[in-house]
């Protein structure tokens, strides 16, 4: 038997995080109905709040393709749910590129796991993916309804062209960070209960 | 009122449509006339399905959002609650269509015709698997957060202590460890009725491609190309 | 034909407890019980057959398992599929799809039967189990009975030969359990061949063959149907076992008929007394356009739940029993203050509480314990309940319920009992006067149902004001000392016991 090879044990596994994933997405998204300046600070909430149950995921399977599913899963359930197709193949792009990072430290080393789930984390800005592109269609729409040019840029002033660079930094970032964050919180938890 | 059922197939590929029209701006009035025509095709079929109530809703939320719009954009005021009005006004009626459409889809489509869809198009079964459990876990999660939060009601941490942080992690750290023991459970209920067997999985959904299906394919087809043309060929 | 032969088995990185040379046939046909202590090892031959051990569940394994001339260890486990099927002990998590017809049609599917095959096998098991009222529904709308049956009907779907229950009934009421046992009975009747481990015996003595007794992963007694039933409670007892006959008025006050002749005549005097006053609820309240209309006694024949005055006895244990869908759990939500929209108000000590009080008066025990511990130690979970630390109090307590030397231990890692008793230690630590306990023995051995007995009956001599919601006829001639019950949210009867 090849035991590198995910098993049906291993799918439903994934599935399971993939959910809590979404949740935590769905959480913040909550937020993000307060203000729409709330949604660029997705880059952050998500990375860390998301880092607890991807810590514990990465322990739990330890073979290639575990990220590389949920990625997909990820766009799946972003296309269905009407948050675009675009951000898609960045999606999977994200979650391929996290995968082969982590197989090369075997899924054990800690350093590898904390970039992959930094680069992971990029996913987050296929969120904006929609709002960037229309963003500057939008904004020409208002000019000729007459508001400020100044007025226009205050609204996108979080998200758009430019910025999009600077949140997938930050995305990475706070990923990092969240490794850190996540891995104490299962030392704390799990390892402690003895479920890793 | 007749039932339209529509094949999963067709319903995917009205999402994909939709959310491309969402994103391109319409400018014209005949692009306007489509934007409108596709947010309101999902809304018929919610009527034809019976689901009057979300149909209404929708229609009173997406007209008001598009009459405000047309309202606000054209004032040259800058007062803070305009800009919160018209950003939201915005992204309604920029995105609301395609929230619709995914509404339609997910409250009209059995988990079962879906993976049969998915069969048919040929999506590896570990994607299909993990997706179906995707599918099963968001009410769990649901029913397993309500109750973890009634025992913190119980405990008066429902602020956590006035910590973000332990707010964060009562709520994360039991939902976690009920999800592991279900999913411990569920995998092993799922094994012994073959799941992973070496076979092409089935279903018992035979999915046919009717004349309703070919008809919307054709609309939000034609719908797609005459926003590229609009926007790529002007 | 299932043979057993000379295994030995050990979990892998558990303390879980493993067999010594087990050895056990079991004929075509033949229906068998095991019985035994939780850890005794019942399970675990559950699944040495079903083939979870050794391909799911790692761990040492010497001896040989043979199903229907295959070797176990060499079979794969999707080859069993269509040879041994396995209903589990929790209907919420054993169910793979969220409706019921994709539920029942699962397993068929992962065989890869083709469509006609599928829908002719779900329309058969639907025929025979009578689930015609619950196709096309939700999972999560049904009840866990219900749930149960669905189960069945996936694992029957498959047409095993061999058919195993692993504690079956354990989150199951009176009527569901009938319903079960009607299950088992058909599939006698086909000629499979049935192993149930189980806690609750007397559902099950006149359906089985022959009845294994284990003790510490050993079998220590068999015996056959006629034995089994000519054993006395005393023996029983001596095995640590469940009764398997229950007295008359339990059968008649659980098994529908909800009558009870001490019910008008019985004395329910007493002096202390906590008093409930206006509780009503209902799962559908009216429209409201800006204020939510408070429910009140006017129109209280409409509500789910209806008491317009209860008194309680302070210090001691009533048991609160009633059918599925009585409302006992709501009785218990809003008892607590769950439910917002419900008026309720307590008279406690001649004091009146209503709104978030009753929060901090009333604290209940949920029947998934699992749900109510945040903390990573069980000394932390204790001092969160606290409003100033008392870490010597703390401890008293926690010693006090018999977790001394588990302070540190994270509450995740306890066995279920001790995760129960941590719960019961904050619910102290806060001070609560009213316990509320959801089901608290529903899949516990006799054993372990004593000490939740005992320890009831410790918190009301405490003068906690306790009630516990119960389908066990054994708790109740355990601890409580009233009894009220239940029907359509209303208070049937009330009386000592």
């Amino acid at each position: 038997m090849n035991d590198k090879k995910l098993k049906a044990k291993d799918f439903i596994t994934i599935g399971i995080f993939s959910a809590l994933i979404f949740a935590v997405e769905f959480a913040c998204g909550m937020l993000g109905f307060i203000h729409p300046y709330i949604v660029a600070a997705y880059v952050v909430l998500i990375p860390l709040v998301g880092s607890i149950p991807m810590m514990l995921f990465y322990t739990k399977i330890e073979k290639f393709g575990m990220l590389t599913i949920m990625s997909v899963l990820l766009a799946i359930v972003m296309f269905v749910t009407g948050m675009g197709w675009l951000g898609g193949p960045l999606i999977i792009a994200a979650g391929f590129v996290a995968d082969l990072l982590a197989k090369k430290g075997n899924y054990k080393s800690f350093k590898l796991i904390a970039i992959s789930h930094g680069v992971f984390c990029l996913w987050i800005c296929a969120n904006y993916f929609p709002v960037i592109v229309t963003a500057k269609d939008y904004r020409k729409n208002m000019l000729e309804g007459g508001y400020s040019a100044e007025y226009c840029d205050n609204l996108f002033r979080a998200i758009n062209g430019k910025t999009i660079g600077v949140l997938l930094i930050l995305c990475f970032v706070f990923g990092v960070i969240g490794a850190f964050l996540g891995k104490a919180v299962v030392k704390k938890h799990f390892e402690k209960a003895g479920i890793v | 009122m007749i039932k339209i059922s529509l094949d999963p197939r067709t319903k995917l590929f009205m999402i994909f449509a939709v959310s491309f029209i969402v994103m391109v701006n319409a400018i014209t009035p005949l692009e306007w006339g489509i934007r409108i025509m596709v947010t309101l095709i999902p809304i018929l079929l919610l009527v034809t399905e019976g689901k009057y109530a979300s149909a209404f809703r929708f229609t009173v939320f997406y007209g008001a959002s598009l009459l405000l719009l047309k309202y606000c954009i054209s004032e040259s005021s800058t007062g803070i609650f305009s800009a919160i009005l018209v950003g939201y006004c915005g992204i309604v009626a920029q995105f609301l269509p395609a929230m619709i459409t995914a509404w339609y889809v997910i409250r009209t489509t059995k988990i079962g015709e879906f993976m049969s869809a998915m069969q048919k198009m040929h999506v590896p079964d570990g994607i299909s698997i993990s997706l179906a459990v995707v599918m099963r876990f968001f009410p769990t999660i649901k029913e397993e957060y309500s109750s973890i939060n009634d025992a913190m009601k119980m405990r008066g941490i429902s602020l956590g202590g006035g910590k973000v942080t332990k707010m964060i992690e009562y709520r994360m750290i039991p939902l976690m460890f009920s999800c592991i023991s279900i999913g411990e459970e569920l995998s092993a209920a799922a094994v012994t009725r073959g799941l992973g067997a070496p076979v092409k999985r089935t279903s018992p959904y035979e999915l046919k491609m009717k004349a309703a299906d070919f008809i919307m394919i054709g609309i939000f087809a034609v719908s797609v190309i005459i926003f590229i043309t609009a926007k790529y060929f002007r | 034909m299932i043979e057993i032969k000379n295994v030995d088995f050990q979990y892998k990185g558990s303390e879980e407890a493993g067999l010594h040379d087990v050895s056990l046939s079991i004929k075509d046909g033949e229906t068998i019980l095991l019985c035994g202590a939780s850890g005794c090892g019942k399970t675990t031959i559950t699944r040495l057959i079903n083939g979870l051990i050794p391909h799911y569940y790692k761990g040492e394994l010497s001896g040989s398992v043979t199903v229907s001339d295959r070797d176990i260890a060499q079979t794969e486990l999707y080859d069993l599929a269509s040879v041994v099927g396995t209903v589990f002990q929790n209907p919420r998590s054993q169910f793979f799809a969220v409706d019921t017809d994709g539920e029942i049609t699962f397993g068929t599917e992962n065989i890869g039967l083709p469509p006609a095959e599928i829908c002719r096998r779900k329309a058969e098991v639907v025929n025979e189990l009578e689930l015609e009222a619950l196709l096309e529904k939700s999972l999560f709308a049904l009840s866990g009975g219900e749930k149960q049956k669905i189960a069945c009907a996936s694992v029957s779907a498959l047409m095993p030969e061999i058919i195993i229950l692993d504690e079956p009934s354990s989150n199951l009421d009176w009527k569901a359990i009938g319903e079960l046992k009607n299950v088992i009975r058909k599939w006698k009747e086909n000629g499979k061949t049935i192993i149930i481990s189980e806690h609750r015996l007397w559902y099950l003595k006149d359906l089985v063959d022959r009845v294994v007794f284990l003790e510490n992963g050993k079998i220590v007694h068999e015996w056959n149907k006629n034995e089994f039933s000519s054993l006395t409670s005393e023996e029983l007892q001596q095995y640590g076992l469940r009764p398997i006959k229950l007295e008359e008025k339990y059968i008649r006050e659980f098994g529908g008929e909800m009558f009870s002749p001490e019910s008008r005549s019985s004395d329910t005097t007493f002096e202390k007394a906590v008093t409930i006053r206006d509780m009503y609820f209902t799962y559908k309240p009216q429209k409201y356009v800006l204020f939510r209309k408070k429910l009140t006694a006017e129109s209280s024949d409409k509500y789910t739940i209806s008491i317009p005055k209860l008194r309680l006895p302070q210090g001691s244990v009533t048991g609160l029993i009633g059918r599925n869908g009585a409302g006992k759990s709501t009785f218990l939500r809003c008892l607590c203050g769950l439910e917002k929209s419900c008026p309720v108000k307590l008279d406690i000590d001649n004091e009146s509480i209503s709104g978030k009080g009753i929060l901090k008066k009333c604290y209940m025990v949920m029947q998934d314990v699992n749900h109510q511990l945040f903390t990573d130690s069980v000394e932390a979970e204790v001092l969160l309940s606290m409003k100033s630390e008392d870490k010597e109090y703390a401890d008293k307590l926690i010693a006090e319920l018999g977790l001394a030397g588990f302070e540190n231990t994270h509450p995740m890692a306890l066995s279920g009992g001790q995760k129960q008793r941590t719960a019961i230690c904050s619910a102290l630590a806060a001070n609560a006067e009213i316990l509320l306990f959801d089901e608290p023995t529903s899949g516990l051995d006799h054993r372990h149902m004593k000490i939740v007995g005992g320890l009831l009956r410790k918190l009301a001599e405490r003068g906690k004001t306790v009630i516990v919601s119960t389908h066990d006829p054994e708790l109740i001639s355990l601890c409580c000392q009233y009894l009220m019950c239940l029907e359509n949210g209303r208070i049937k009867y009330f009386r000592k016991v």
